[in-house]
């Protein structure tokens, strides 16, 4: 028996659904990841996971772990800022990383630069 | 009582005297000549004092408990034979200050010269007042290393350097040899105190091993006294300047090995050996020196080569042994050092006033330094061995010992023969001395014009040569009875009283000191002016040059040898060394473990989980994965490590490890960034390298890939046979037992960190203040391959301004972590004695901070808003562990001792305060240091190389921004 058995019905009921909603978007995300075509796509999948997906998870473990400890806990909200903060930044720089390498390379189904940047011409430094 | 403490005082004076001149500037001349030479004058008070129980024939010990638990005690002792020394040496030193007070010039500076002449005294005395025949080596040594601080003071010059280095070699040597012998003589003996082993001289000669004590003893004997063979370091220490001459190679240091000499010879003497070895090399030297000492045309070079010549006189006394030879030998090595230290003295003058010690220049000086001139005239009689001085005397004991009959061996019986004939010498060099500088014509182009020395630059020889006079005139009454307390202390308190006089009528030994005088005189006579036109050297031995050979050995055995050596077996390649070392450690596991490992009995297990299976096959997969990369695709590789070390780090957490888990998580962070840095340096691999796929590249991999499977296969066997043995019980369940009752923690491992194992913990974090500054060293001295010297392709591409647009949101975040991870730092920190946390991770994790906010900005942003200094940090870091330690001292408890209790703060609560806390704050502050010392170092080299490329074209990089 774990500690998790003493939950109550209604309060077990949410918390599973959170859960299974959580584990099934985080798992949509990776198969995502790992179907999906273009790198750019791709990038789009993990946040599923990301955002409701771990949402969802923290959500239950609240739910629960305040029930289990007769007190309001409320860690995970820090986990989860933390992790709305800095996957769009992970993300973010990923997908510039991968537009600049298209660029470079000269791959013409990827969006041009905005036009007040002047782009200067790739060219080797003669050292 | 009192008497024990004065002799303690004694033994220490000259090393208060070295600090106190330390502590002077660089100018102050007088006010160390006068605050070193008051401390020595009262050393001589002492003396005075304790003269009376020593006359009385008393030995004075004194001691200090060092270590008692080990039984090291630092013994002092003192009896008739070390006063006389001590005097000698204290002495000489006084008027040796003096001297050097208007010798050095006012650009050389004091207290280096001041204190290490202090220090030598101080460590010479030691070597004289020891009472233990280790401690004695210890001095011993101390002379030499000493003596070659003060040869190398002027050490701009190659000559000093050169002196320097050869005088430290050789006289090291061979007090490693005497190290060695003291080693078996204690061992013979039974006991490392001077008295006993005085007293066990049948234990020792009748010991299987008494050859090889003479022989160490002797070679470090004769390389400190320069006897021949190893005689060639004294004419090169002469590169020192003059008063170190006049004190060490004269009067002191090189009697260090003569005094030895006398002082064993109950032990070590006696025997045939010891007559041969040492009567042999004395008399030797006693000739060669002599003779060579005739041809140097420089100044000091002649005096060095006659104090060999009279060491090795002093040397064969002592081999010679009887109680007369014994009283000889130390009358002369008093009057030798009174009489060459003069003389030397007389040099400086000659070489200081003009400007040069060679005597082919030298001519008719007495025209203009007549005092001077008489002083030398007096000293170098006394060398010659001239009635009425004191050299005659102890020369003519010498005369009568050599040809007393001893044993009746061919060198008992050639003794006279040589000793008359090195007279003869002797008198030769001393009347070309005195002759070529002092008399003749006027000297033409000197580089200064002679005149007399300061008054006070003259004092010390006139005090010198006034003693010769005195000693040399009044013997029975001057040192008559302090030299026979002297050979009492050595040879036995029933020594007859032994009366030393001018006069013994017409003998044998007078007859000999004649025959020498009138053959050196005729000597110089016949020739004199072929002597001064000739080499600097006896006629077919100049070409044969004791220095040259050695410094050919010494660049055979530590250049050439140690070069073909490493050529043959070094390599420079880093993968070499790499499968060397990791063939070591399989070479040495193997042997170690063969035959002794065996599987557990009843081996322990656990069921598989299915989720930490798959987690493992992933993190597994990453590992394979990043060595499957690393050869082409390093960055690949390094983001599959980071992969691996997320699992490691979530295994830890799995099997309730939780501190390991944030320190490996932390470490990762951090080991993967600086990577990251370092890897813009490496140059770029590219497929299409055809050696590649050539078959010597394919086989060198199969046999990496083998010897790497042989490696892991190998540490998971190891691994799984020691987790699957049953528990046993350990020094950990005593930890885990005691970690909150004695270390005041709930967090074992923070315990045994901070406090149980706090020792470990200091020397751990120093090492690695040691290795951050390392890091630092160098990449400061790094210089990129050419090839990655220009900005990596991705970075070329963009435009500054592009990057900073595509960093704009990032960086925003990132600035804003940076407080959040200072009060997580905190946090980790303040946990850390009871919850998984510390000193170490909190550290890390503020480094983690500083390391976000160079990736988001760049490094003149980020320097132009944070400094850190980092070397402070480590710096401050170190002392305040170091200081947390300490105090545990001052409340009588051994070092790093803690203190553990709860504190109650107001709104707070009880708050743990453990002075454990203290030097895990110290642990905190070096992490953070050493760690952002080696991001700076190298975000600094990134930068150095943005201002050399601006620095070469300007153009584009404008164009640019």
């Amino acid at each position: 028996m774990t500690p998790l058995d003493t939950l109550p019905v209604w309060l077990m009921l949410p918390v599973g659904l959170l859960l299974v909603l959580g584990s099934t978007l985080t798992l949509l995300g990776a198969f995502g990841l790992l179907n999906l075509r273009s790198f750019y796509d791709r990038i789009h999948a993990p946040t599923l996971g990301t955002s409701w997906g771990t949402a969802a998870i923290l959500l239950a473990s609240i739910l629960s772990y305040s029930w289990l400890q007769d007190r309001l806990i409320l860690h995970e909200l820090v986990a989860g800022i933390f992790v709305m903060l800095t996957t769009p930044v992970t993300l973010m720089l990923l997908g510039q990383a991968a537009l600049h390498r298209d660029r470079a390379e000269g791959d013409s189904t990827v969006p041009t630069p905005r036009a007040p940047v002047t782009e200067k011409p790739v060219t080797q430094k003669p050292n | 009582m009192i008497q024990e403490n004065l002799l303690l005082t004694l033994a220490l004076l000259p090393f208060v005297a070295a600090l106190a001149t330390t502590t002077l500037s660089a100018q102050a001349h007088g006010a160390a000549a006068w605050v070193s030479g008051l401390l020595l004058a009262a050393g001589l008070a002492i003396l005075g004092i304790l003269h009376g129980p020593i006359a009385a024939g008393q030995v004075l010990h004194s001691t200090i408990r060092w270590v008692p638990s080990l039984g090291l005690n630092l013994t002092f002792r003192i009896d008739a034979f070390v006063w006389l020394f001590v005097t000698l040496v204290l002495g000489i030193a006084i008027l040796v200050l003096i001297y050097a007070r208007y010798y050095l010039s006012k650009n050389d500076p004091v207290p280096r010269f001041y204190a290490f002449l202090m220090l030598f005294t101080g460590a010479m005395m030691g070597m004289l007042l020891s009472g233990n025949i280790l401690m004695l080596v210890v001095f011993w040594e101390l002379t030499s290393i000493l003596s070659f601080l003060l040869i190398g003071y002027w050490h701009q010059g190659q000559a000093a350097r050169d002196g320097a280095r050869m005088a430290l070699i050789v006289t090291g040597l061979g007090g490693l040899c005497l190290l060695v012998a003291m080693l078996l003589l204690g061992k013979i003996v039974g006991s490392y105190d001077l008295d006993r082993v005085l007293d066990s001289g049948d234990l020792v000669r009748n010991h299987p091993l008494y050859p090889a004590v003479l022989t160490l003893f002797l070679l470090g004997c004769f390389t400190k006294s320069a006897q021949m063979p190893f005689h060639f370091w004294l004419p090169g220490a002469m590169a020192a300047p003059t008063p170190v001459s006049a004190f060490l190679h004269s009067a002191t240091m090189v009697k260090a090995g003569v005094f030895l000499l006398v002082r064993f010879s109950p032990v070590l003497g006696q025997t045939e050996m010891w007559f041969f070895a040492v009567t042999g090399t004395g008399m030797a030297t006693l000739l060669l020196g002599a003779l060579i000492a005739l041809f140097r045309h420089d100044l000091k070079g002649l005096l060095a080569y006659s104090t060999i010549s009279h060491l090795g006189l002093i040397t064969a006394l002592a081999g010679i042994g009887s109680s007369g030879a014994i009283l000889a030998a130390i009358f002369h090595i008093v009057n030798h050092a009174i009489f060459k230290a003069s003389l030397f003295m007389a040099a400086g003058i000659i070489d200081h006033e003009t400007g040069t010690r060679d005597m082919r220049r030298l001519s008719g000086l007495m025209r203009f330094m007549p005092v001077t001139g008489s002083l030398a005239i007096v000293a170098s009689a006394s060398m010659a061995g001239v009635p009425l001085l004191n050299g005659f005397l102890s020369k003519e004991m010498f005369f009568a010992e050599a040809a007393d009959w001893h044993n009746g061996t061919w060198l008992d019986n050639s003794l006279p023969w040589i000793a008359t004939l090195a007279g003869v010498f002797a008198v030769a060099y001393s009347l070309r001395f005195i002759a070529t500088v002092f008399f003749g014509p006027p000297p033409v182009d000197l580089p200064h014009q002679p005149h007399e020395p300061p008054a006070w630059m003259r004092r010390p020889v006139e005090a010198l040569v006034l003693l010769c006079l005195i000693v040399g005139m009044l013997p029975g009454l001057t040192l008559g009875p302090t030299l026979n307390q002297a050979a009492q202390a050595i040879l036995g308190p029933d020594l007859p009283y032994k009366n030393i006089a001018i006069w013994h009528g017409v003998n044998l030994p007078l007859i000999m000191s004649l025959v020498a005088l009138a053959g050196g005189v005729a000597l110089y006579a016949l020739f004199g002016t072929r002597i001064a036109a000739g080499p600097e050297g006896p006629p077919l031995m100049h070409h044969f040059r004791a220095q040259k050979l050695f410094e050919r050995l010494i660049l055979l055995l530590t250049w050439k040898w140690p070069r073909s050596l490493y050529q043959f077996i070094g390599t420079e390649r880093l993968q070499p060394q790499l499968r060397l070392v990791v063939l070591v450690a399989l070479t040495v596991a193997t042997v170690t473990l063969w035959g002794v490992l065996h599987p557990a009995a009843e081996a322990l297990s656990t069921p598989l989980n299915p989720a930490f299976a798959a987690m493992w096959l992933v993190g597994g997969s990453c590992a394979v994965g990043a060595a499957w990369m690393a050869k082409y695709h390093r960055f690949a590789a390094l983001v599959l490590l980071g992969g691996a070390g997320a699992v490691t780090c979530l295994t830890f957490a799995w099997l309730s490890a939780p501190d390991l888990a944030v320190t490996q998580l932390l470490v990762e962070i951090v080991t993967t960034a600086l990577l990251l840095l370092g890897l813009r340096w490496l140059p770029k691999r590219r497929e299409e390298i055809a050696e590649d796929k050539l078959r010597p590249a394919r086989v060198r991999r199969a046999r990496d890939l083998l010897l790497a499977l042989i490696a892991g296969v190998g540490l998971a066997t190891l691994a799984f046979v020691m987790m699957t043995y049953p528990l046993v019980p350990s020094v950990g369940d005593w930890f885990l037992r005691n970690a909150y009752k004695e270390g005041g923690g709930t967090n074992v491992v923070n315990v045994i960190l901070v406090d149980f194992r706090a020792f470990d913990t200091f020397g751990e974090i120093t090492v690695l203040a040691v290795v951050a500054v390392t890091v630092y060293a160098l990449l400061r001295r790094f210089r990129p391959d050419p090839e990655s010297l220009a900005l990596p392709e991705p970075q070329d591409a963009v435009a500054q301004k592009s990057l900073a647009e595509t960093l704009l949101v990032p960086a925003v975040i990132m600035r804003w972590m940076f407080p959040v991870l200072l009060v997580l730092a905190a946090y980790l920190f303040f946990r850390g004695h009871d919850l998984p946390g510390g000193g170490f991770s909190a550290g890390v994790t503020l480094s983690i901070a500083f390391l976000l906010q160079y990736l988001a900005h760049d490094v003149r942003w980020v320097e132009a808003r944070l400094t850190v200094l980092p070397i402070r940090w480590i710096g401050i870091g170190l002392l305040i562990s170091g200081l947390t330690g300490v105090g545990a001292f001052v409340l009588g408890y051994p070092f790093l001792t803690a203190h553990a209790q709860y504190v109650e703060l107001p709104l707070v609560g009880q708050v743990p305060a453990a002075t454990a806390l203290l030097f895990d704050t110290g642990v905190f502050a070096l992490v953070v240091g050493a760690t952002v010392l080696m991001l700076i170092a190298i975000a600094h080299q990134s930068l150095r190389m943005a201002r050399l490329r601006e620095r070469d074209a300007p153009q584009p990089e404008k164009e640019a921004a």
